[in-house]
């Protein structure tokens, strides 16, 4: 009895089930990381200081102040953007959604990352919800 | 009812189980956790030539015996493979209960690989860990790969099961 006789033996449901669970789960690898939530944060930092921790996922406005001026931050969808902002050129609100890298406003001197997978920040949230 | 025969050859079994169980664990691999699972083979031919009491039998006593000899006895390592073992060999007892036909070897062998996973996850998740996201991340890589150590078990035992019934008086077991 060779290998080829007992691959061409298998029924037509072992097959079926075959294709079905590779197709199901090389979905989900793709997919898992979409569909989970936490799947990143955003940290706001004034003068190199972290001084705001964020999820991507729960939608919010923030007011941010340093010392050379203040911004206003929307994050809405897992993207964030700068709805105003008191310096000048307004670099920062032309630069509109963001949902990878990071907003920096110079004169302010404050800048948002986005898409960081940030470990402190859940352990935060855990201890929170328990 | 439970024949003398069938406790010999339960007791055959087992020990075949046993040996491969411990055979695998001298294999290095990649990941400390990752099993191929080829006492397995051994469970899907007991299940499909004698049944489903024979081969929980046999998972039972492999995964207890094992864990006695290697020492984990009790130990989450233990908990996780009962429990794997377990489900596995009722979903393929329901399976073929519900649907006698319609998968072989390697169907049913597929089928107690995914439920084999999905149950340790649970439990991992349940007793272990205790946060859902890492569970759920890892979920379709345990899948994809006891979908891969899956079709060969059941390859494995189909060739098996085939060799055994062309040869039916050296695994009966029953003349002394």
């Amino acid at each position: 009895m060779s290998l080829r006789q007992t691959i061409s033996a298998t029924t037509l449901g072992d097959r079926i089930l075959l294709v079905s669970l590779i197709l199901a789960s090389c979905a989900g690898i793709v997919f898992i990381k979409d569909v989970l939530p936490n799947s990143g944060g955003v940290i706001i930092e004034v003068q190199g200081k972290p001084t705001h921790r964020y999820l991507l996922d729960q939608d919010r406005t923030v007011r941010v102040e340093s010392p050379y001026g203040q911004l206003t931050v929307e994050i809405r969808g897992k993207r964030v953007r700068v709805i105003q902002a008191s310096c000048q050129n307004k670099l920062c609100e032309h630069q509109g959604w963001v949902s990878h890298g990071a907003i920096i406003c110079l004169p302010a001197r404050i800048s948002v990352s986005v898409g960081v997978p940030d470990k402190s920040g859940d352990k935060r949230i855990d201890a929170t919800t328990g | 009812m439970m024949l003398p025969q069938d406790n010999y050859r339960i007791a055959l079994l087992s020990a075949y189980a046993i040996a491969l169980h411990a055979f695998e664990s001298l294999i290095p691999m990649p990941i400390p956790w990752l099993r191929v699972g080829l006492a397995n083979i051994i469970a899907i031919t007991t299940f499909i030539l004698f049944g489903f009491r024979s081969a929980m039998m046999v998972t039972l006593i492999r995964v207890i015996l094992a864990s006695l000899f290697s020492g984990s006895f009790l130990g989450p390592g233990f908990i996780l493979s009962l429990g794997g073992g377990v489900s596995s060999m009722l979903a393929m007892g329901l399976v073929l209960s519900l649907v006698p036909g319609l998968f072989g070897p390697v169907g049913l062998s597929l089928i107690g690989a995914l439920s084999h996973n999905l149950s340790q996850l649970f439990l991992a998740y349940l007793l272990f860990i205790q946060k859902i996201e890492p569970v759920l991340l890892i979920t379709p890589f345990l899948i994809l790969i006891g979908t891969i150590t899956g079709t060969v078990n059941g390859l494995a035992a189909d060739l098996l099961i085939k060799g055994l019934k062309n040869n039916q008086e050296s695994i009966q077991n029953t003349r002394r």
